[in-house]
């Protein structure tokens, strides 16, 4: 890249940092405030959250999650940050093993820790991340490395980034079903982040994604799918500022498709409301719908419990691969406490049916599924 | 995928259109675009709960960064 022009305009070069700063997506999601672009974060930031998470669906209490969580960002220097977080899940409950079904749900009990580091420098007009992850079950382990860039154009209001990923997870599963499995996940990004005016932001993005190895569920029945899946994103997100009310829509977009045949459409609104100096309330509405992957077998329309399936052939009984709708609906309240304190509580419920849907068709005969989440947290920045 | 297309195309037309009548910022009218809310990132523990679930419950992935590493969940 060319070494960008100096500014006459000292006020210009930090106005040509926020789009940077606003863009910040270092790793898989981005910075909780933002920072100058071209100087590591002026605050640290130690951040702890807890999440409560309950599913179900009619008559049957399905899987239940505790998950405390740790965040950290530390500036290092002028040009260099480190951020990380540490994830502890603890899961128990039952799931089926097909379509919705309730008997011979298999029992889980099991812990999660998964972990990431990320280190950022900042040059003029531009950052740089890399990052590494480890998730870690007694069944599946998962280690991860990406690296993304940003650059601002010289007009300052608009930016690019990039970003790669590589993953590599192994899988041994407790019923034996098969044993040292791998699954090799290489997946990449590129969007464009343009300030349309005062009060408004627009990105978009395209993503691709390729896996390959064992990409089936082992606690599944009749689960056999393809061992290799790709998949291309496309995503829209446009935050626009109402001056009169000094609220902030955040709204995106997303679609998606695979070589599993599944499309999927994704929308998803906030209406960020500062109601004090010290109050902001987010409601949230989010949709989903999707299309059924080409090897998912509805249920039998004689009343019996398992399809017909030739020998070999690719099939899944796994609703997650069915033709479905969802909503979720959110309230976030965050309290600011002082300069160097805040906390926050937000909780969603989501509801999925194969009567929500907007696109796909089959699934007949899926019970609903639905969630609640809480998620309790508090920061403290120095 | 004919509503797919309508949904895409009706998207992208409210964006170009909506961006071709907007006046870009000048330096000095970029305060709001400073604000947290205004930017593209969020609470971190907060974006990776939610799409630790979604992507637990439904088949769709990514599309707004890259990296993070898989789980069993899925």
């Amino acid at each position: 890249m060319p070494a960008a022009p100096v500014s006459p305009n000292p006020a210009s070069d930090w106005c040509g940092s926020v789009v940077l700063a606003a863009l910040s997506l270092p790793g898989l999601l981005a910075a909780p405030l933002p920072a100058a672009a071209d100087s590591a974060p002026e605050h640290a930031l130690l951040q702890f959250k807890t999440e409560h998470y309950q599913d179900s669906q009619p008559g049957f209490q399905r899987i239940r999650v505790e998950e405390p969580a740790l965040y950290g960002l530390l500036p290092l220097g002028e040009h260099l940050s480190l951020s990380g977080s540490a994830v502890y899940d603890v899961v128990s409950g039952a799931s089926p093993r097909s379509y919705s079904s309730t008997s011979g749900a298999s029992r889980v009990h099991e812990k999660r820790f998964s972990g990431d580091a990320e280190l950022t420098w900042y040059a003029d007009r531009s950052s740089y991340g890399l990052s590494a992850a480890r998730s870690q079950e007694h069944d599946y382990i998962s280690n991860s490395v990406s690296g993304d860039a940003v650059f601002a154009a010289d007009d300052n209001n608009t930016a690019c980034n990039v970003g790669l990923s590589a993953s590599r997870d192994s899988i041994n599963p407790t019923n034996d079903i098969v044993e040292n499995e791998h699954r090799t996940t290489y997946a990449g990004i590129a969007g464009v982040t343009r300030a349309l005016s005062a009060n408004d932001l627009l990105q978009v993005q395209a993503g691709y994604s390729t896996s390959h190895g064992y990409l089936s569920d082992p606690y599944k029945l009749f689960d056999n799918r393809p061992r290799r899946r790709n998949s291309g994103t496309g995503s829209l997100r446009w935050n626009h500022h109402i001056g009169g009310l000094g609220a902030t829509l955040r709204s995106s977009y997303r679609v998606f498709h695979d070589t599993y045949g599944i499309w999927s459409h994704t929308a998803e609104l906030q209406w960020v409301q500062p109601v004090s100096l010290r109050w902001v309330l987010t409601p949230g509405l989010r949709y989903y719908t999707q299309s059924a992957a080409r090897f998912y077998v509805d249920p039998p329309a004689d009343g019996s419990p398992f399809p017909q399936l030739p020998d070999g052939a690719f099939s899944s009984l796994d609703h997650r691969l069915s033709a479905f709708g969802a909503f979720a609906l959110s309230q976030k309240a965050e309290w600011h406490l002082s300069e160097h304190w805040s906390t926050d509580l937000r909780a969603e419920y989501y509801q999925a049916r194969s009567s929500f849907r907007f696109i796909g068709q089959g699934s007949p005969g899926l019970a609903n599924f639905q969630y609640y989440q809480v998620q309790f947290g508090i920061s403290y920045r120095f | 995928m004919n509503r797919a297309w309508v949904v895409l195309i009706t998207i992208a037309a409210g964006a170009a259109g909506s961006g071709c009548a907007m006046q870009a910022p000048k330096p000095w009218q970029k305060g709001v675009l400073a604000k947290p809310e205004m930017t593209m990132a969020g609470d971190m523990l907060e974006l990776k709960f939610n799409d630790h679930t979604w992507t637990s419950k439904e088949a769709s992935f990514g599309g707004f960064g890259v990296g993070g590493g898989g789980c069993g969940c899925n």
